[in-house]
């Protein structure tokens, strides 16, 4: 075997944090892809505990019931719609040459802050407060009442569902820029431009996808 | 062992080297030679490359055994190659002004 000397390897100071902020750095390829994926279809199930719509890619809402497979399939489109146009950026602007494998891996891999959230978001508390507030907003359906433990378990949720959206958005960027090896002002703006445009068609997809499950 | 410097440490100029001795018969040479372009590269640069080597140039092989991943290790090699080629370019230059 070939004998390789340690010291060419990255300081394994701040290790957590890179695990943390840029897992990419140690993980990609097929094992992101499938760890990535596990995570999504894991999603998926809690999302349909909890009636929880990740229906756009950085969109998590609670809302109707629905059959279980809409929600691995949310997860799929929320993962598939960036990552298809962060590889072609990617061919655009990187002077490397880069595996299709690791984009996709790697952004399947970036989504597992979304299984945190969909955890958080399964006490029946936070359908309970979803519910009032909608019923406040438009008055249509009688409103029931909530407690304070509700609204302090709603407001946790959304406190960490928003920490989740940073970390994801941060993830995300981080695995298009290993990946296709592109960092600056090129990256950052078409990583904007890829995210914005994955965000609008993802809103449509999933409302085809839920106006077909009726 | 005694790492050779590439940098000055004062202003952070390329250094050169000004002089040769051979152990055996003492004869020094003096000058101003240019390092070689891998010379040039930092020390963890050149034990990237060193231990790239050792691994038959497999990039796969380079990750399993330092534990990172297959486009980490690809990056770095793209950025040590990106350094050989602007210590050549620089080379070439400096040849081109001394003609």
């Amino acid at each position: 075997m070939t004998e390789i000397s340690p010291n060419s390897g990255t300081s394994t100071r701040n290790r957590l944090a890179q695990w943390l902020f840029n897992p990419f750095m140690f993980v990609a390829g097929l094992p992101a892809l499938s760890a990535g994926l596990a995570i999504i279809l894991i999603s998926g199930f809690f999302c349909w505990l909890g009636s929880t719509h990740f229906d756009g890619v950085l969109d998590c809402h609670i809302g109707l019931a629905a059959q279980w497979w809409i929600f691995p399939a949310e997860g799929l489109i929320d993962w598939i719609l960036p990552a298809i146009p962060l590889f072609f950026f990617g061919l655009i602007i990187s002077k490397s040459s880069f595996r299709l494998i690791d984009v996709f891996g790697t952004q399947a891999l970036a989504r597992w802050p979304y299984l945190i959230t969909a955890v958080v978001m399964l006490p029946g508390a936070n359908q309970k407060v979803s519910n009032y507030m909608i019923a406040r907003l438009t008055q249509v359906q009688p409103v029931a009442a909530v407690n304070f433990a509700d609204i302090f378990i709603f407001a946790l949720a959304i406190f960490v569902t928003i920490l989740m959206v940073v970390w994801m958005v941060v993830l995300m960027y981080r695995a298009y820029s290993v990946s296709c090896n592109v960092k600056g002002t090129k990256a950052i703006v078409t990583f904007i431009i890829a995210l914005i445009g994955a965000e609008i068609i993802s809103k449509f997809a999933v409302a085809w996808l839920l106006s077909n499950m009726r | 062992m005694k790492i050779l410097p590439t940098t000055c440490p004062a202003c952070n100029e390329q250094l050169k080297v000004k002089a040769l001795l051979c152990e055996n018969c003492h004869t020094e040479i003096q000058g101003a030679y240019d390092l070689p372009p891998l010379g040039q590269l930092s020390i963890d640069d050149q034990l990237f490359l060193l231990d790239f080597i050792k691994a038959s140039g497999s990039l796969k092989d380079m990750a399993g055994l330092l534990k990172l991943s297959y486009p980490t290790i690809r990056n770095r090699l793209d950025e040590i190659i990106e350094r050989i080629k602007l210590a050549e370019s620089t080379g070439k230059s400096n040849k081109g002004k001394n003609l």
